[in-house]
């Protein structure tokens, strides 16, 4: 395959790789946050969260095997599993691999949530909002076109939309139906260990 | 009757649900492939890459002539193929 076709391959599937992953971190969000209507149920934002988070996986392994595969770019396999061990851009590089890692292991273990249980899978879940900064910073770093006004405007809605879904998130507090009956048992626990 | 009704209407919203569902993972799917074309020629146009495709293209001239070089017979066994190659790298190299 042409090695130029290759590369605006990996381009592409970058940008859409990076819309995706901050839908699945925006989804993520507002699945937290229960955010449901009668015509949307809580489930369908699981579910395309759940969904749109295994394409994310595929289409950045074609950003990735279109990167690796290029002949022009000898980055080598080892690049895309080692992170810091490409000869070139090898910080920015790096970022790239951490951040694939850290998805493919959130994506993994909500795989195998049944089997790792909750506390375990939750914990990992955490390294989502590790991996979208990461990957973010490595589009600045790495990318070609960073700077280019295209992705440039791409990137900065994939950051405002995330970025507001986070303060809705700290503004909206914990949306568990759970949480009142919670608070004041333990309140009444509390008062009769004081006693 | 009442309840019936209720689970018949919770059941048929569910079913809508997921079909919505399945409606918008597919259109995303094929939005992202699309999108994978269209940024592709976006960044084409923008970032053409022709100084990093000539820049490959001479490094590969040169690496090839400096073989024929090393090898010295096949400058004189095939004239048409190392003079043109030969002159790529004596200009390159003055």
């Amino acid at each position: 395959m042409d090695s130029t076709l290759l590369w605006y391959t990996t381009r592409g599937a970058g940008a859409v790789s990076l819309v995706l992953l901050s839908a699945v971190v925006v989804l993520g969000i507002l699945s937290v946050l229960r955010v449901q209507s009668t015509a949307w149920p809580g489930f369908l934002t699981i579910g395309l969260h759940r969904n749109l988070a295994l394409m994310t996986v595929v289409f950045l392994a074609l950003h990735i095997v279109t990167a690796v595969v290029d002949p022009f770019t000898h980055l080598g396999w080892l690049t895309a599993v080692l992170p810091f061990s490409s000869y070139y851009r090898t910080f920015w590089l790096g970022l790239g691999t951490v951040a694939f890692e850290l998805l493919l292991a959130v994506v993994l273990t909500s795989l195998a949530r049944g089997f790792i249980g909750q506390v375990g899978w939750r914990l990992v879940h955490w390294l989502s909002y590790a991996s979208w900064p990461i990957a973010v910073l490595h589009g600045f770093g790495t990318g070609t076109d960073a700077w280019s006004a295209w992705l440039f405007a791409l990137q900065a809605v994939c950051i405002v939309a995330v970025l507001a879904a986070i303060g809705y998130r700290v503004v909206a507090g914990s949306r568990d139906p759970l949480a009142a009956a919670r608070s004041s048992f333990q309140a009444g626990v509390d008062r009769r260990e004081a006693r | 009757m009442g309840i019936e009704d209720t689970t018949q209407e919770r059941v048929r919203a569910r079913d809508a649900a997921m079909r919505l569902l399945n409606r918008l993972t597919t259109g995303a799917a094929v939005s992202a492939l699309v999108a994978v074309g269209f940024f592709a020629a976006v960044s084409a146009h923008t970032i053409p890459g022709t100084a990093s495709s000539s820049t490959a293209s001479t490094t590969t001239a040169s690496s090839s002539s400096a073989s024929t070089t090393s090898s010295g017979l096949q400058s004189s066994t095939t004239p048409v193929t190392s003079s043109s190659s030969s002159g790529v790298v004596v200009s390159g190299g003055s």
